[in-house]
């Protein structure tokens, strides 16, 4: 049955993925001015036979539809164009950049569920408690404040004032380490570089608990209010009834049905890490896809614009593809 | 009634707190039951008949409490009892029957799994509360185990059932699957709120058969707390009436139905319809439940008794014997020659 | 004999009359409900502060937010040693007081989301409204566009789109409306089909008015208290947006104050004059507490049921 139903999701996916791709190729041609002008960007000045070349090379010379279905065709097989400020094609610019990107969001992931699930938890059980008080209105300021203030706010405390941790980069600067997955922490541990290892969590400190703040707020305040949902319910009184200790009631039985509709909003907060990627890059100085893109803003590249919002959208649909296979999982109820 | 009882309750008051002062749900409530008997509470919903049921088991959600009085379960006052003393007889030597089995199921465990946890919680069967790793076989004991009980209580096909989901369940069988829950771990006692309340009448028959049957094979006493008389009447032993946290009267099933004492208990009777008796028209009893956090003194019933006297307004009632083992809580036994059997409370 | 009595009759505009009695008597309500409210109540002061303030900026203060005196650059807030008392917050890198410049920085935030919220209320709920009342190919075009929008994050969506139309005023509007409306129009399709079958439309059908007159005066009127929440809601996020963009260069261009230009060009002096960009930030974190504070405080006043996260 689950089979089924992940398939079905899949399939459901693919053509909202199509989708993106057709919107991100719009995209390029809402731009004013010469496409051959928007291609090159600010790549350097060219002869006019070089533009007729490129004019060809680009398909211009065809209908609208037929651009469209070479743009389709290359990007299916991982062909994301030329990004002729770089001189490189824009699949291995964002190869090399994606590794910093992902250990940046998924440490910030993994300290906001870290530190939402724990106190969504507690202040429902300890419903108007101190602690449920404290937290909950933390998280209320957290929701309502923009990444890149605390990101420089952190920076002042933490690295200006009190020099606890570096202001910018992935690494410092004396270390050398072998590059291997491009994950900085993962290549010191497969090094045995503990110097790098403990250099590149230091720089991982202040962005990733910036990217997670917003996440970590939102997570918890609806893991509270689902868990005080279910809290009330039947099943869990049951549970009691049953001679259940506390400790197996709130987690196994209150948090195991609080955590369906939890999931579905962390799906969505992907969303965020991904957009306020881009900021915390660029307060951090952290060399990942989103300092890629602001720079390509500013180059006027285009075409590495273009893949960059490609891939920042499918790996969103991705990420809810996997968070609604993962929901169907924890509803037994879920039918497609 | 039995010499020793197997629970029994001694004025006990259980109290909430609310905005508008404390509500006294239970108020001062005696009750006996015996191995074997079968006990039926009865009221309109809000009288507090539930709430004792969750006082025997320590379950007053708070900021309720057990405010006063002891509840003695085989011989062991329950009211002191805290953590694992207390969740050790959860389940195992009580266990409950809720009223609404479509929300008292967890919807996200098999239907199985949540028989076997009952067991699993009190580590009965093979290799105990020991996990499988450190040598105990308990899973294919205990899912034997599952399996019968699920046959027992007439779960057809419980092997194929075992591994759906409540949702896949009618509501009969949730109901029937929360019986096999209470009745997995051979409790001495089975309290049931209201197991027929949220079903169809033909499937309330037969939940109430597979409990007759509990009752009569394994010797289980329960207490079944009802807002219908008439279902009441066909099952119990014996009946408590309650109204405003109170029980006005209480006896034998024959006594209490057959030759009611107290005016809201023959109001009660007065609403069932009778099939035998066509011409006679239900009587509904006028009036509302009264509000708990605003009780005026003397009898909680007298703004709807329809034999209201002038003392009834001011009297402290006690429950008086009218016969041997039945009495009531009304003013017309309060002096009269009947009084003379034990006062209970 | 005929009766002399005349006829009672009620006239359309009796109704009329009824009708708008009951709303004034629920908006009466709605006011003694929200003074009830201290959360609410407290957001909503502030939010009204800051519109106050963004509208008399020029009164407010005496400084020009766009020119400053190279004398005069980078004093600190009055409560730090070397502040004065004429630049209470401080003064940037070009020497222009930074509280005059976050006093016209909200204007445009305010405005900005305003515009935002207010066009994409329109659309959003006139296109769900259509689309949850006629259903057909309409609504199926339009929720697939949805879905569509609602597969790019927030962020991104409007980056590339600044990225790909260019800054501005305008543009900024236009990049966060293309994805804003989506909200809204799936509240407002949602409600919509609930309603639809409810006596009161069934009725107004029964007494033949047109599909158009029934979406405008019958359902739309009662929909509106959950558009409104979610509108208090969006506006902050909105704004957060914004500074987010013109923090990045895309939004807002200098030497115009917006609190994330004026967050961005501080970074520059952030070793020595740390309140340059810390101070505007802060507006933010105000303006936007406050908005959200409302927000929920006014969920829970007028629709509980609806929660959005």
């Amino acid at each position: 049955m689950r089979a089924v139903k992940t398939i079905e999701r899949v399939l459901y996916a693919l053509p909202i993925m199509l989708g993106v791709a057709i919107v991100v190729f719009i995209f390029i041609r809402m731009t004013p001015g010469d496409p051959v002008d928007i291609m090159m960007g600010q790549g350097g000045t060219i002869s006019a036979g070089e533009i007729e070349q490129l004019r060809r090379e680009f398909h211009l010379d065809e209908p609208i539809s037929k651009q469209l279905w070479y743009f389709l065709r290359d990007a299916a097989q991982g062909d994301l164009g030329y990004s002729y400020v770089k001189k490189r094609p824009v699949t291995e610019l964002i190869g090399t950049r994606l590794p910093a990107t992902i250990e940046l969001a998924g440490g910030a992931l993994l300290i906001a569920l870290l530190v939402a699930f724990p106190i969504g938890i507690i202040s429902a059980v300890r419903q108007n408690s101190l602690i449920d008080r404290l937290s909950m209105s933390a998280a209320f300021v957290g929701i309502s404040m923009p990444g890149f203030w605390l990101g420089i706010v952190l920076i002042l405390v933490f690295s200006v004032w009190l020099r606890w941790l570096p202001v910018q980069g992935r690494i410092g600067s004396e270390i050398v380490l072998e590059r291997i997955t491009g994950f900085y922490t993962i290549d010191a541990v497969l090094t045995r570089n503990w110097t790098a290892l403990s250099s590149a969590l230091r720089h991982l400190v202040l962005p990733s608990v910036t990217l997670a703040a917003a996440v970590a707020a939102i997570v918890a305040r609806v893991l509270r209010s689902s868990m005080l949902e279910v809290l009330r319910s039947d099943f869990v009184q049951l549970a009691r009834a049953k001679g259940a200790p506390e400790s197996v009631v709130v987690v196994k039985h209150a948090l195991r049905n609080a955590l369906i509709p939890t999931v579905t909003v962390v799906g969505l907060q992907i969303g965020v890490l991904l957009g306020g990627n881009m900021i915390i890059e660029t307060v951090f100085g952290w060399p990942g896809l989103g300092r890629l893109v602001v720079e390509a803003i500013f180059n006027r590249d285009f075409p590495l614009i273009q893949g960059a919002v490609m891939v920042y959208a499918l790996t969103f649909v991705l990420a809810n593809l996997v968070v609604d296979i993962l929901y169907t999982y924890l509803n037994p109820k879920i039918t497609l | 009634m039995a010499a020793e009882p197997l629970l029994e309750l001694r004025n006990l008051t259980t109290v909430f707190p609310t905005r508008r002062g404390e509500v006294t749900a239970v108020n001062a409530v005696n009750l006996r039951v015996a191995p074997g008997e079968i006990l039926g509470i009865v009221g309109e919903s809000g009288c507090g008949k539930s709430t004792i049921l969750l006082s025997i088991l320590g379950l007053v959600p708070r900021p309720g409490r057990i405010e006063q009085g002891e509840i003695f379960f085989q011989g062991k006052d329950l009211t002191n009892l805290r953590g694992r003393a207390m969740r050790s007889l959860r389940g195992r030597a009580i266990s409950m029957i809720f009223q609404d089995p479509q929300s008292t199921l967890n919807p996200v465990f098999p239907v199985g799994e949540q028989i076997r946890e009952a067991m699993r919680l009190h580590g009965l069967l093979d290799g105990g509360r020991r996990p499988r790793w450190l040598g105990g076989r308990r899973k294919e004991g205990e899912k034997r185990r599952v399996l019968e009980v699920m046959e027992e209580v007439g779960i057809p096909a419980p092997e194929a059932r075992y591994r759906n989901y409540p949702h896949e369940f009618s509501g009969g069988m949730q109901q029937r699957a929360l019986i096999a829950i209470g009745l997995v771990c051979e409790p001495a006692l089975i309290l049931a709120d209201e197991p027929t309340t949220a079903l169809d009448v033909t499937i309330q028959a037969q939940i109430i058969e597979v409990m007759r049957r509990i009752n009569r094979d394994h010797g289980t006493s329960i207490i079944l707390v009802t807002h219908n008389l008439a279902l009441a009447s066909e099952f119990c032993h014996s009946i408590a009436v309650m109204y405003a946290g109170r029980i006005v009267e209480r006896g034998p099933v024959e006594q209490v139905v057959g030759d009611p004492q107290h005016p809201y208990t023959q109001g009660l009777l007065r609403c069932l319809p009778r099939i035998s008796q066509r011409a006679q028209r239900i009587d509904p009893i006028p009036g509302e439940v009264p509000d708990l956090a605003s009780l005026p003194p003397g009898c909680a019933f007298a703004p709807r008794c329809p034999v209201v006297e002038d003392g009834c307004w001011q009297a402290e009632l006690r429950l008086r014997a009218v016969t041997p083992g039945h009495y009531a809580r009304c003013i017309k036994y309060e002096a009269g020659e009947r009084y003379t059997e034990e006062e209970v409370g | 004999m005929q009766t002399s009595a005349p006829v009672e009759t009620i006239t359309r505009r009796d109704l009329w009359q009824v009708r708008w009695t009951l709303r004034w008597r629920r908006l009466a309500e709605f006011f003694r409900e929200l003074a009830g409210h201290p959360v609410a109540l407290a957001g909503g002061i502030l939010v009204l502060l800051f519109v106050l303030a963004a509208i008399f900026a020029p009164s407010i203060t005496v400084h020009n937010p766009e020119i400053g005196s190279l004398r005069q650059r980078l004093i600190p807030p009055a409560w730090v040693e070397g502040g004065q008392a004429e630049f209470p917050l401080g003064t940037d890198m070009q020497g222009r007081d930074l509280l005059t410049r976050v006093i016209y920085g909200a204007r445009i935030s305010l405005l900005v989301g305003l515009l935002t919220v207010t066009v994409s209320v329109a659309v959003g709920a006139v296109l769900g409204a259509l689309a949850g009342y006629y259903r057909g190919w309409l609504d199926t075009a339009l929720s697939r566009f949805a879905d569509l929008l609602m597969a790019f994050p927030f962020l991104i969506f409007a980056i590339a789109m600044m990225a790909f139309i260019g800054p501005g005023f305008g543009n900024l509007i236009l990049a966060l409306t293309f994805k804003g409306w989506v909200e809204f129009f799936r509240l407002s399709r949602g409600e919509i089909m609930s309603e639809k079958t409810r006596e009161y439309v069934e009725a107004a059908r029964a007494l033949g008015r047109s599909n158009y007159a029934i979406i405008a005066a019958e359902i739309l009127p009662n929909i509106i208290q959950s558009v409104f929440v979610l509108a208090t809601l969006r506006l902050g996020f909105f704004i957060v947006t914004e500074a987010s963009l013109s923090f990045l260069g895309l939004g807002i261009q200098p030497p115009t104050p917006a609190w994330g230009s004026m967050v961005s060009e501080g970074r520059d002096v952030m070793l020595t004059a740390w309140w340059v960009s810390t101070l505007p930030g802060v507006a933010i974190v105000l303006l936007v507490l406050s908005l959200n504070l409302f927000g929920e405080g006014l969920r829970d006043i007028l629709d509980p049921r609806l929660k959005v996260e």
